[in-house]
């Protein structure tokens, strides 16, 4: 008797046929998902390389990264085509008066760099994420540690639910009604930081809180009964475990804080700024200057000056430099979570 | 006993220092517990702050629309719709004519000029058409100038109350006393336009009676198919002559000095059809087509998205390998990390393109709306959202999933179910309170987020052309997150279209907020027990 | 593999005849015990309600523990006897709307839900062991100086002294002095736990409470930590929570039996095993419910 003749024969039955067929659109509906995310990073670094990037040593467009925006001037001289930022072009048409008046074309923030936005950009991130970390740890200790269920922490839980789903341009709002018109602090640092601090308050919270729930009851335990006080337990033996925890989680903050423009676009960005951040009279005002930021570059030059060949090199210049940061932020925070989570076993 | 002595000394408190009554401890905690009541203090914060910029709205909204009344400008407008239904009939009477060319050239295969030739009647007639609203053309444009010159008195008229109140509150009487204020007596200054009464009468007997004369001369169209259309065109005319008694009835009983009532101004935004600002003649503040931007924009990206992101977290919860899983699930949150603003970007720059042309290639015609000519629109907004959205329901739907106790799928596997049947009849019914709310937050994600829809969804302030069926997601639309965004760099603090920015935050505000709730909700109420 | 005490427990009821032979143990080893005729004591647990929100746990419990003794608390699970240890160093306070309603617990004759007692102060004279071992993820030395520390002893001399006397005292000094710089959480569960203990008496405590400490451990494991519970009855006052009978007849002085939350039956560990007084500790200690 041939042996495929049993009872438990796989059948290719119609119930069969039609699980395979959805499983595939499961599996398709997936790896397009993907597909998309890597087609949108794709095209900006491939497109974005090219301005990064640069064929002699030291093959990095240091240009880029150091200099401030300027208009790009495109000229013809002498049967050449010239293209020169604003403050070379200057020192050109003092060389060259021969250079035809009026026969250039300029195109705002085509030449030059980024460097103030990124400047911008790494204040912004450094100020509101130490406010945060500062008052999202201590509140997920008061609830992790202190807390005792009831109608206050209650609302406390609520209030942080409900605030991680504020949409970001409303804390724009909150922040420019309350920081830049009440406080009258202006377009500044200050105002963003709040702003930022706020917004990504319930990220660090609920991650802090995961972190600390994490360090073993026993930990506390044995510490208690050992006649340390509530304090010294959580300095001593709660917080140096779960520190590195909340530190990592409160990376993906880091990413967010970095990559949100609607916030920032009334309460702490502009659109040019010539001075760097430091070049400032008296301390004080250090604080209360705006800056430049990438992600408010981004938006300006991609939709507020005319399109043309010569801004598309700074758009996905700045989209690349930009992705790249959010990225090595994201990556570093995957990486050394995982890292820690075979370190920290118990 | 000696050992006793020194015990109860010990265990008694005496040596801790205390502040205000408060161990070091307690002052710990009270510290602590500041920084928890942050959030609560945050919430409310906000929503002080955008109440106290925006509660103004509605009183000067409602001034707006008082001024809108007492300077005529509402009783101009009772005639210019006359005059733009006109418009809006001799728009319908080129449709027709376009129909009726493609009909020439397509179909009877006739070169341009002869099927141009064939028309010839047929555009007459519509010129013909197209006349008649003159008499009251002449009219409105009239009267727009007179009542735009009563509005003016008016302005000048506040702006002096306001620099004399400047005056007066930095002590300056004397020179507040110097600025003349002149009142605006609006039954005088109305007086000239309510008089255009009567010429308005004959004006628009005079138009009607045209429009019969020309109805008469209505050619006859080739097909019957377009002689439906012809019909159709005859009867909506009838129609509109039929309403020329209202509008007149409207007129005269329309009264300047009647009070527009409170909630008027509440209204007039929640149900405005009209967001229109800093116009020659009258600025509205309707809501309503950002509210359906926003929600179309949203529809579109939650239609992508959940299909993508709830069949994404069935695949890597129940089907993947865990190779696949182990580079899938970092990968989606990846792209939860990419920039909102980098993701318009790109749809500026590639995506508006990419899908205009795809829209054009003629294989694809028979989709609604295709081809298209707007490159940032409901779509292409709606297609990046729904990238946005599909990690935040990915990983809380993939969460509901894994929390669905193996015992079921064991249960489920030792009846002789496929694992089809047991991921349709048994995991997801199990998991999906926690689908319905992964959605309803990504649906929170998507109607609040600000740089995709400023960047991609084409800014025309106006509700989508519903008629136009499923083609309707070609159009561009605007948003009330980008308007906000877009508008709020530019308005002067306090105007009425500054406050007007704020209420839509407000609005903004408590949608997130009901679909938080909603979403919570949900989870609570229909989360099946476990263990 | 590890024969967890519930299992060893069920080996009862198959041998009653070991009983009688284990139960004489104590009197055995611990004639100085029996010796002092009037043991002071301690701890005196007064009429004493407990309740865990709604649900009451203790009932009306009054016994008193005697000054450098072993008393053990056995009972079947959920009885309340871990509870009223907790409540012996106040640890209950961590958990959320427990109260002790009525009654004291007076340790030399200091009320300890007083308001102005230390809690801080309490738990360094009531140590600690707990039933799962919970060493710090710290190395040895670390884990067993911790509790000095917090007091601010930072000679080193003192402290080297301090953490050779805690591990010769816990038996643990040959296997771990070469190691002392080794994270706590190496060593093996006997060892952890005795390295609990350990970190326990380093801080020199009248009074240590443990809260089944063997009960994660293999056999080998727990007869060391039965061992060193005779050594340290010297030393200390130990109360021991167990749901190990043979446990109990081997370690301790005087037996507490909990039943329900309520105090059943508390003598003389000999007393309670050869010839209970209450026919509900009959039918435990005999192995028929529990």
């Amino acid at each position: 008797m041939p042996a495929t003749h049993h009872v438990f024969r796989a059948q290719l039955t119609s119930a069969r046929r039609r699980e395979g067929f959805i499983f595939f659109l499961f599996g398709a509906a997936t790896y397009f998902v993907l597909l998309c995310g890597a087609v949108v990073i794709g095209t900006i670094v491939v497109r974005g390389a090219g301005t990064v990037f640069q064929a002699r040593a030291p093959f990095i467009n240091t240009t880029f990264f150091t200099e401030a925006p300027e208009s790009l001037h495109v000229f013809q001289y002498q049967g050449r085509k010239m293209e020169l930022g604003d403050a070379a072009f200057r020192t050109f048409e003092a060389a060259h008066p021969d250079v035809a008046k009026g026969k250039s074309d300029s195109y705002v923030y085509s030449a030059g760099g980024i460097f103030p936005c990124i400047v911008g950009t790494v204040l912004l991130v450094v100020g509101s994420m130490a406010i945060a970390l500062t008052l999202g740890v201590c509140a997920a200790i008061y609830l992790n540690e202190y807390a005792r269920d009831g109608t206050f922490i209650r609302f406390v839980r609520l209030a942080i639910l409900n605030l991680a789903g504020v949409p970001s341009i409303v804390f724009g709002l909150f922040g420019f009604g309350m920081f830049v018109i009440f406080f009258g602090w202006n377009v500044s640092l200050l105002a963003g930081w709040f702003t930022l601090a706020f917004m990504v308050l319930p990220v660090i919270i609920t991650a802090s809180e995961e972190s600390l729930k994490a360090v073993p009851k026993g930990f506390r335990e044995g510490s208690l009964a050992l006649g340390a006080t509530k304090w010294q337990t959580i300095i001593k033996n709660v917080l140096p475990y779960a520190l590195p925890g909340i530190l990592t989680s409160s990376i993906l903050g880091i990413a967010r804080v970095a990559g949100e423009t609607a916030p920032i676009m009334f309460t702490a960005a502009y659109v040019v700024r010539d001075k760097l951040p430091w070049q400032v009279d008296k301390f004080s005002d250090f604080f209360f200057q705006g800056v430049m930021a990438l992600p408010y570059h981004i938006y300006v030059v991609s939709s507020k000056i005319p399109q043309n060949e010569y801004t598309e090199r700074v758009q996905y210049g700045t989209a690349f430099v930009f992705l790249l940061i959010v990225a090595l932020i994201a990556t570093a925070s995957i990486v050394l979570r995982n890292r820690l989570r075979n370190r920290y076993k118990w | 006993m000696e050992a006793s002595s020194p015990a109860s000394h010990l265990l008694v408190n005496k040596s801790r220092i205390r502040l205000f009554g408060l161990s070091f401890d307690d002052c710990i905690r009270v510290f602590f517990g500041g920084n928890a009541i942050v959030s609560i203090i945050v919430l409310a914060l906000i929503t002080y702050f955008l109440f106290r910029e925006g509660a103004g709205f509605f009183g000067q909204n409602r001034q707006n629309l008082t001024v809108y009344r007492q300077a005529g400008l509402e009783y101009i407008d009772f005639i210019r719709a006359q005059q733009d239904d006109h418009t809006a009939l001799t728009r319908y009477l080129s449709d027709l004519r376009l129909r009726q060319f493609r009909h020439y050239t397509q179909e009877a295969k006739l070169p341009v000029a002869d099927a141009n030739a064939k028309l010839a009647v047929f555009d007459d007639f519509a010129g013909q058409f197209g006349d008649t609203v003159e008499p009251i053309r002449t009219l409105v444009s009239d009267l727009t100038e007179q009542a735009s010159a009563i509005k003016e008195k008016f302005t000048v008229m506040e702006d002096k109350k306001e620099e004399r109140r400047q005056l007066m509150a930095e002590g300056r009487k004397g020179d507040a006393d110097r600025v003349i204020i002149t009142p605006v007596n609006f039954a005088e200054e109305l007086k000239p336009i309510i008089g255009t009464l009567p010429a308005y009468k004959e004006a628009s007997a005079e138009f009607s009676r045209r429009i019969e004369q020309v109805l008469a001369t209505a050619p006859v169209l080739p097909t019957p198919e377009l002689q439906v259309r012809m019909d159709r065109f005859k009867q909506l005319t009838r129609e509109y002559l039929s309403g020329f008694p209202a509008v007149v009835s409207h007129l005269e009983s329309w009264d300047y000095a009647k009070p527009v009532p409170a909630v008027q101004a509440l209204t007039s935004f929640i149900f405005g059809r009209e967001w229109l600002t800093a116009s020659f003649w009258q600025d509205w503040y309707g809501v309503i087509p950002l509210l359906v931007g926003s929600l179309m924009v949203s529809a579109v990206a939650l239609l992508l998205a959940v299909p993508l992101g709830v069949g994404a977290a069935i695949y890597v919860n129940q089907i993947a390998t865990p190779a696949e899983q182990k580079f899938i699930k970092p990968g989606i949150e990846f792209i939860s990390a990419i920039p909102s603003v980098v993701l318009g970007f790109f749809g500026i720059a590639v995506l508006g393109q990419a899908l205009r042309a795809l829209s054009q290639a003629s294989w694809l015609s028979w989709v609604p709306g295709f081809p298209y000519s707007e490159r940032l629109n409901i779509l292409t907004a709606g297609c990046l959202l729904a990238l946005m959205a599909v990690p935040t329901i990915f990983t809380l739907a993939e969460d509901a999933l894994n929390n669905v106790p193996r015992a079921f799928k064991e249960a489920s596997f030792a009846l002789g179910a496929t694992r089809l049947q047991t991921v349709i009849k048994i995991i997801v019914p199990a998991s999906l309170s926690g689908i319905i709310s992964a959605v309803l937050l990504g649906l929170g994600r998507v109607i609040g987020e600000t740089m995709v829809v400023l960047l991609c969804a084409g800014n025309r302030i106006a509700i989508p052309d519903f008629s136009a069926g499923l083609a309707v997601v070609t159009q561009p639309v605007h948003t009330m997150t980008g308007i906000i965004a877009q508008e709020m760099g530019e308005v002067v603090q306090g105007s009425i279209h500054y406050r007007a920015l704020f209420v839509v935050g407000i609005l903004l505000f408590f949608l997130s907020l009901g679909i938080n709730y909603v979403a919570q909700i949900v989870v609570r109420r229909y989360r099946i027990s476990i263990g | 593999m590890v024969i967890t005490a519930p299992i060893l427990m069920d080996t009862l009821p198959s041998a009653p005849t070991i009983r009688p032979a284990t139960a004489p143990a104590p009197a055995a080893t611990a004639p100085a015990g029996q010796a002092a005729p009037a043991a002071e004591t301690l701890i005196d647990i007064d009429h004493v309600d407990f309740f865990y929100g709604q649900s009451q746990a203790l009932h009306d419990v009054s016994l008193q523990i005697e000054d450098k003794k072993v008393t053990a608390f056995i009972g079947p699970s959920g009885c309340g006897k871990s509870t009223l240890l907790r409540c012996l160093n106040r640890m209950n306070d961590l958990i959320d709307g427990t109260r002790v309603a009525k009654g004291s617990i007076k340790i030399r004759g200091v009320d300890i839900h007083q308001a102005d007692v230390d809690v801080i102060e309490l738990r360094k004279r009531v140590g600690m062991v707990f039933q799962k071992s919970n060493p710090f993820p710290k190395s040895i030395y670390e884990n067993i100086t911790f509790g000095l520390r917090l007091q601010g002893v930072t000679n080193k001399a003192r402290l080297d002294e301090v953490v050779e006397k805690s591990l010769r005292g816990a038996a643990l000094w040959d296997e771990v002095k070469d190691r002392l710089n080794a994270s706590g959480l190496g060593l093996s569960g006997g060892q952890q736990q005795r390295l609990c203990i350990a970190r326990a008496i380093a801080v020199e405590p009248e009074v240590i409470l443990m809260d089944e400490p063997c009960s994660a451990l293999d056999p080998v494991a727990t007869a060391k930590v039965e061992e060193l519970i005779q050594e340290l009855r010297t030393r200390f006052t130990i109360v021991i929570v167990t749901h190990n009978m043979q446990q109990a007849a081997r370690c301790s002085d005087k037996t507490a039996f909990f039943y329900m939350g309520k105090l059943i039956e508390y003598a003389d560990t000999r007393n309670i095993f050869t010839n209970p007084a209450n026919a509900q500790t009959e039918a435990y200690v005999s192995g028929r419910f529990g």
